[in-house]
């Protein structure tokens, strides 16, 4: 009973952390499943793409209910970011599990730089008004792009934006996470979709992005129930409760909560990738 | 919850929408139920393996409320849904006569075709 509760606590944590920076679950959640519970590199990143699914598709169905989500921008991009998905659910089989564990380090790593160069408001944090337009706003939108727009805004660079979808689809696979970190920055300083359209809509993408490369880790017997139900049901549970103290609490105070363990799980998993022995 | 000002209308977004909403609180009451189940049963997930999924006896083993039914209905239900989101938005798009929408609907879900194909195959 202890590493069932165990697990579905260190669901919730990863779910908490997640949803208050927006970074999704998997950032957290697979390194604690390597680190704390011994689990093979691969088992978590299968265990971390259905938690991120699962938080996707409930967080999506509000945010498309709500006019916000995007979906035939998303679904466009969702082309290339399940092509990159399948991609790199194929090569996390064929790459040893310690390259996979530096892959996964260097990505901490740049994650918590970025948060850590923030000074102030995140850009996340002010109202979506306020986001200025980072795309020359004078430069129409052309072709297909032009049916993609939304209200007050138009979809610009396109295949900038699908090519940076397939990257992130790849790094999703690898890495067991949403991909958000690229996928928001790419709609929002490439593309110039608002901030909250631009998050909204990745948020929709993951779950496609994420189901077509779990296919894959499930097919190959990558997962285990009784190890992922209550992984699983600890995210969706933290993310929900998230959702509702977000307003509570300083996400400058979490931030820098979250750049420490970040910075220090990073130092694990390069210690794990340097390991002679393989996970 | 009320509706942000400005919210679009797009009865597509709509209809996926209330699939997501069904779809994910449908996984998530099946997977508590296997976690409670198991709890019950004092299964030790990381020592006692689940076994693999087994598409004939999944359903029969949710019904007689076997832990590891239930959770591998809950978990297969999470990893097709976004699948099932993709076919319901295609449909609504063909319906609407909107031909680039279908298309790149179709081609999503080629991707996800070819996906579980290349797994089965590799397998």
């Amino acid at each position: 009973m202890a590493v069932t509760l165990l697990l579905a606590a260190g669901g919730l944590g990863a779910g908490v952390f997640g949803a208050l920076l927006g970074l999704g679950g998997g950032v957290l959640l697979v390194p604690i499943l390597t680190l704390a519970f011994g689990l093979p590199f691969r088992e978590a990143v299968a265990i971390s793409l259905l938690a991120v699914i699962t938080t996707s598709s409930a967080s999506a169905a509000v945010y498309l209910e709500r006019g916000v989500a995007n979906l035939r921008l998303g679904m466009t991009l969702e082309l290339l970011t399940a092509s990159g998905a399948l991609a790199g659910g194929l090569l996390a089989f064929i790459l040893d599990e310690r390259l996979l564990a530096g892959i996964f380090a260097a990505m901490l790593v740049y994650v918590a730089v970025s948060m850590a160069r923030r000074r102030g408001p995140g850009v996340d944090e002010q109202p979506p008004d306020l986001v200025a337009d980072p795309v020359d706003a004078s430069r129409p939108a052309i072709g297909f792009a032009a049916t993609l727009g939304g209200p007050g805004y138009a979809v610009r660079r396109l295949p900038l934006g699908l090519a940076l979808s397939a990257f992130a689809g790849l790094q999703s696979a690898l890495l067991g996470v949403g991909g958000g970190i690229v996928k928001v920055p790419a709609m929002h300083l490439a593309m110039g979709v608002p901030l909250r359209v631009a998050t909204a809509t990745s948020n929709l993408t993951i779950g496609v992005t994420a189901s077509a490369s779990a296919v894959l880790y499930l097919l190959r017997g990558a997962l285990d129930p009784y190890v992922a139900g209550p992984v699983v049901l600890g995210v969706f549970v933290g993310a929900t409760a998230a959702a509702h103290i977000a307003h509570r609490v300083s996400l400058r105070v979490v931030r820098l909560l979250f750049v420490v363990v970040l910075v220090y799980v990073a130092v694990q998993m390069a210690g794990r990738a340097l390991s002679a022995v393989s996970g | 919850m009320g509706r942000a000002s400005g919210a679009v209308r797009d009865p597509v977004a709509g209809a996926v929408a209330r699939l997501l909403s069904a779809g994910a609180i449908a996984s998530v009451v099946l997977v508590a139920l296997g976690v409670a189940l198991m709890l019950a049963a004092g299964l030790r997930p990381t020592s006692d393996s689940g076994p693999d999924p087994d598409p004939a006896s999944i359903l029969a083993d949710a019904v007689a409320l076997r832990p590891a039914g239930l959770l591998w209905a809950g978990l297969l239900l999470t990893v097709a849904l976004p699948t099932a989101r993709v076919a319901l938005a295609l449909a609504g798009f063909l319906r609407l006569g909107d031909r680039r929408a279908s298309a790149v609907a179709a081609g999503v879900l080629g991707v996800l075709a070819l996906a579980f194909a290349v797994a089965r195959a590799t397998s």
